[in-house]
Parts: structure tokens; sequence; C-alpha cells
């Protein structure tokens, strides 16, 4: 016999009854029965949650926030936006919140209003800094009203970009999206490339060139 | 002074004189029960020596705190990777994303191999 194991329990009618059922309250009843290998059960459960969970997001079962898949049909956001001004509105879908900003120098910029932190409203500081700022109230954190990168607080990615448009009547139109830090250029063409190559020509974008030649060949 | 001016010594016998102290351990001590310290039923001893005190293979102790050891960091690093994964997935970066799940699978069999070294070890 193992030294590790205990002795086997004595079997006999005299422990089938009562007695044992005494035994078991008894163990039951005793000092946590948790060891050191259950403890390493379970770590090796929670590690293979955590494997599970990130084959998940690698399959896609995360929604990212402000991203379409194709291009996004333009939405018409406001007739006018003045300088100083912030409007929300949602863009591309139903249900992804998003901000357009006209700063003081007439810029027009536009962002998605889900944090990337923790998913709250991110609201338009007119008051904050030179430029203003777009400000999570949740967790104070702050991006930059120019860029949408992160200037201080939690947030770990810079908000994703919508790309706005002004008509000559003034009316501003929210037309594609960038995700969370990808350069302009690389997400207009990602949206462009197949429903519009001719804009993506005119971007100049790598997959349009080669499409534009191979036609030509 | 001389030896007959001495007491008759008491005839030896084990144990107390005081039948009170001579019951056993479970009933003289309640509290004590098969699975707490010494009441531990692999403890056969009393004293310093093997089989007495509530580690009778320090070697294997020593294996499984390793062991568990090992397994913790592994699953903070996984804790550490599916961040890293989120993020890259948040920003598009769909490749990165799939190396990312694949570290985090390598760690969880890293982790169940440390387990399935012995499984029946308490």
């Amino acid at each position: 016999m193992s030294l590790t194991e205990p002795p086997p329990p004595a079997t006999g009618p005299e422990l089938a009854g009562e007695d044992a059922a005494e035994r078991l309250r008894d163990r039951i009843s005793a000092d946590s029965l948790t060891t050191r290998r259950d403890y390493l059960r379970i770590v090796a459960t929670v590690s293979g949650g955590l494997a599970i969970g990130g084959v998940g997001v690698a399959s896609g079962i995360l929604h990212r926030h402000g991203d379409s898949d194709g291009l996004p049909r333009a939405k018409k956001v406001a007739d006018q936006l003045a300088p100083g001004e912030s409007l929300a509105f949602r863009f591309p879908g139903d249900e992804d919140r998003a901000l357009a900003v006209r700063l003081s120098d007439g810029s027009l910029v536009g962002y998605s209003a889900v944090c990337t932190h923790l998913a709250c409203a991110v609201l338009w500081r007119e008051d904050r800094g030179a430029d203003g700022e777009l400000y999570c109230p949740c967790h104070e954190g702050v991006f930059d009203a120019r860029t949408g990168e992160v200037t201080a607080g939690p947030p770990p990615r810079p908000l994703p970009r919508i790309f706005l448009t002004e008509e000559v009547d003034g009316s501003v139109w929210a037309v594609a999206t960038a995700r969370s830090g990808e350069p302009a250029k690389e997400a207009l063409c990602r949206q462009f490339g197949e429903s519009r190559p001719e804009m993506a020509r005119r971007l100049g974008c790598a997959g349009a060139e080669r499409a534009t030649e191979s036609r030509r060949t | 002074m001389s030896d007959g001016a001495l007491p008759p010594r008491p005839d030896y016998r084990p144990g107390s004189a005081q039948p009170r102290l001579n019951r056993p351990v479970r009933e003289r001590y309640p509290q004590i029960r098969p699975t707490s310290g010494y009441g531990d039923p692999r403890i056969r001893h009393t004293g310093p020596g093997p089989g007495s005190g509530s580690e009778q293979e320090p070697e294997r102790s020593s294996k499984l705190n390793a062991r568990l050891t090992l397994a913790l960091t592994v699953v903070i690093g996984q804790l550490w990777g599916l961040t890293v994964t989120v993020n890259e997935w948040m920003e598009g970066n769909t490749g990165t994303v799939w190396w990312g799940a694949g570290f985090l699978i390598l760690s969880f069999l890293a982790v169940l191999g440390l387990w399935l070294l012995d499984p029946k070890d308490r």
C-alpha cells in the first residue's frame, strides 16, 4: 500500500449501516476537502476556458463597434453642422453609436462613440484643450479630437474613425468607416476596393491597380 | 537514609494512572477529524520521523507545488494572451488573432500535461 493512500476502510456488516452514515457525515462536516490536486484541476479547467475564448475571438464572436464587412450605405447625418457643434448618430448599423464633430477651425471629424475600454458612450467636450476632446466619463478616458488617439485614461485603442463628407449644400454624410488604429488609406481601399473600383484606383490602392492591369492585359 | 524508608514503587503500566486520560484520542479530542492535521489517518507514529507529521513525502509535496505554480503562471500568461488577442481582433488583424488563439491552445495543453503528470496525487 502506498504511503499516500489511506488504509482501506474496514468493510463489514457492522460498518454498513449507521456507522458508515455517521462517518460520512463526520467527514463532510470536517475541514475543507479541497486539495492542491483539486486546485490543479480547477486551474486546468480555467486554462481550457481561456483557450476556448481565444478560439472564439479568432472565429469572430466579438462584434467590432463601428465596423462593417463591405462598404456601408452612405447616410445623411445633418443638414448643417456649425463649428464647435457635435451630433450623435448611428453608423454604419443601427446599433453602432457614432459622433460627428465640427472643430473650431472648420475640420469635420467622425468617430465611433463607443469607448474602446468598456464600451461606454464617448462625449464631445469643446471646453477641454485647444481643439476640445472626446471624453468617456465612465473611467476618464480621453481621445484626441483630430486623430482619435488615446491621450489619457485606460482605453487600449484609438476610436474607430468614420469618414464624413460635406456636400455643396452643407449637408454632412457618413460614407465609410475605419477600424481602431487602421490607417485611412487602408480602410478606404478595403471598403471601396470591390464595390467602387474607380474610387479605389483614384485613391491609389494596390489591389485596384493590379485589377486594372489584369483587365488591360 | 536507609532503604527501608522508601515507599513501595507502584507497578508499571502504560498510559496514565487517570483512566480519563487513557480514553481513545477520538473521545478525548472530538474536534480532531480524520481530515484535520494530526488526526489524519495516514499519520501512523508519534513524534518526529516517518509517518508522524502531516507531510510524509516532502518530494511529492514539492513536485505538486511546482506543478501548481507552473500551471498558475501559464494561466496568467493566457490572461495576457487573451487581452492581446482581443485587442488585435478589434484592430482587424485577423492573422495575428489566430496566432494568439494557437498560443492559448498550446498553453492549455501545457497545463493539461502538468495535471496529467500525476492526476491521482493529492
